[in-house]
């Protein structure tokens, strides 16, 4: 019996040996067939690790600072005053806007730019886009009006080829609280893009200017602005756009509440290649016309005064850029604008001004730059003398060295 | 009279806004010569209507798709051209 065990457990050992010898065989010279396995499943782990999900955050935005020095004469009744200004950073020259992009999957895109400039923390717009179909997209929230090509596309710092903005292009507000359609379709060799908004629209000023009405409208009534634009070459180099704005601007329940405003405007950007120079042509006009109306005399409200509140403002500009250079000249681009703004005469704020800026800008890279700006600003006072103060003329002269970076 | 011309103000603008999202919605149609272009070309011709021309290798796969549906609602791209230039 005990002989019995003594075989059993031999064999057990014996089994148990080979067993083990087995495995460390097998641990010692995997078979190719198992090493296939192993880097499958490997792979298998790094890709589920890096796999791209739907949704994607990124921030991107601006830094844009510089130095304005200014130099301006004013001269009102034969009198004749100079005053002088060197500084860092103004409105023109200042800002740090990064903007938050979440996307979800394809059909959903959330911005966000917060902004911080002379004038303190702001938004410059915060909107939630809905990529309904190919060209179709809806939007709500605190959006870019659309009226014209500057505010929406050109106004960025690293985008901007001089280092100011064309005048009298605030008017009307570039942001607004509201809705937007827009798309960009394909017509043959040709493209054309719509884009419409219903915002919350302006309001009108004592003095017959307008301002953006913000979050809380000033009255029931909505206001429509939209823009239409056609690329009529096939290289999509000209693109033509038209743009109308119309709304009330009285607040609800007071006399002046059936006043409305109508804008117009039109714009142009064509790029083409005159090598070794690629040449940018910008420009836009507008046309704002509110009804007319009588205004309350500042100095005494038992009189009115009325003027045809009438203004318009537009700008050209044209660069050159040796860009198919091959050496560093290739990074400095020369540019002009000429702008002009007529406010209404006769008016609080009445006056005609010329805006002329040429400038030389250096591309660090495709969104850093470096300008050199010098701008030379005439106005000509047309206020209402019997009520206002008399603006006079003057002639302002600035130099601007200005760097912006695209983040 | 006032009545009527804002009534056909609005028949014009329901038409128009009608005819938009038709539009949208079905696409308009593209020549051969414009469908034949590169992403790359495309991305060129796009890019430079407002600003410089950005390198392939400045943003990730990820960052190349958020980037162009923020463009596509800046620039009014087609759904084409941004397609291509991912």
């Amino acid at each position: 019996m005990k002989s019995i065990f003594k075989k059993i457990a031999i064999g057990l050992g014996a089994l148990l040996l080979i067993t083990q010898a087995n495995a460390l065989f097998a641990q010692q010279a995997p078979t190719p067939q198992d090493t296939l396995n192993d880097r499958i499943t490997a792979l298998e782990q790094q890709v589920f690790q890096q796999k791209r999900g739907e949704d994607h955050f990124m921030v991107a935005g601006l830094l844009t600072f510089g130095l304005v020095t200014n130099k301006t004469k004013t001269t009102i009744g034969g009198v004749s005053t100079t005053s002088r200004t060197s500084t860092f950073g103004n409105a023109d020259t200042y800002e740090f806007s990064p903007m938050l992009l979440w996307r979800h999957g394809d059909k959903f895109l959330m911005e966000f730019e917060p902004s911080f400039n002379n004038d303190g923390l702001g938004v410059n717009w915060a909107d939630v886009s809905y990529f309904a179909a190919p060209g179709l997209i809806i939007r709500g929230g605190y959006l870019v009006i659309p009226f014209g090509i500057y505010n929406k596309r050109l106004a960025a710092g690293w985008i901007d080829k001089l280092a100011t903005d064309p005048i009298g292009l605030d008017i009307p507000a570039g942001t607004d609280y509201g809705f937007e359609v827009e798309g960009g379709l394909p017509l043959g060799d040709m493209k054309w893009s719509y884009d419409l908004a219903v915002t919350n629209g302006m309001q009108l000023l004592p003095d017959g200017e307008l301002q953006g009405i913000g979050i809380t409208d000033n009255n029931i009534n909505k206001t429509f602005s939209g823009r239409l634009a056609i690329l009529p070459l096939s290289n999509s180099a000209l693109e033509l756009g038209v743009s109308a704005l119309t709304g009330k601007v009285g607040d609800s329940g007071a006399p002046n509440a059936d006043i409305k405003t109508n804008m117009y405007a039109v714009d142009l950007n064509y790029i083409q290649a005159i090598k070794p120079f690629s040449v940018n042509i910008k420009a836009q006009y507008n046309v704002v016309n509110v009804d007319r109306q009588n205004y309350i005399n500042p100095n005494d409200s038992t009189q009115t005064y009325g003027y045809n509140n009438h203004s318009t403002s537009g700008f050209a500009q044209i660069s050159l850029r040796p860009a198919f250079l091959d050496n560093g000249l290739k990074n400095f681009e020369l540019a002009y604008r000429y702008a002009n703004y007529t406010s209404p005469a006769m008016s609080a704020w009445g006056a005609k001004t010329d805006q002329s800026t040429i400038g030389l800008a250096y591309w660090i890279n495709w969104r850093t730059v470096l300008k050199v700006s010098r701008e030379i600003v005439n106005t000509n006072g047309t206020v209402n003398t019997a009520i206002f103060p008399d603006a006079g003329i003057s002639r302002s002269n600035s130099w601007f060295i200005q760097f912006s970076i695209q983040l | 009279m006032k009545t009527l011309n804002k009534k056909n103000l609005m028949g014009i603008v329901v038409i128009l806004v009608g005819i938009l999202i038709f539009l949208s919605i079905n696409g308009c149609f593209v020549s051969e010569k414009v469908a034949a272009k590169s992403g790359a070309q495309l991305w060129a011709e796009n890019c430079q209507r407002c600003h410089n021309m950005p390198s392939p290798a400045t943003f990730s796969p990820d960052q190349w798709e958020t980037v162009g549906m923020h463009m596509q609602t800046r620039a009014l791209l087609t759904k084409d051209e941004r397609g291509k230039n991912r």
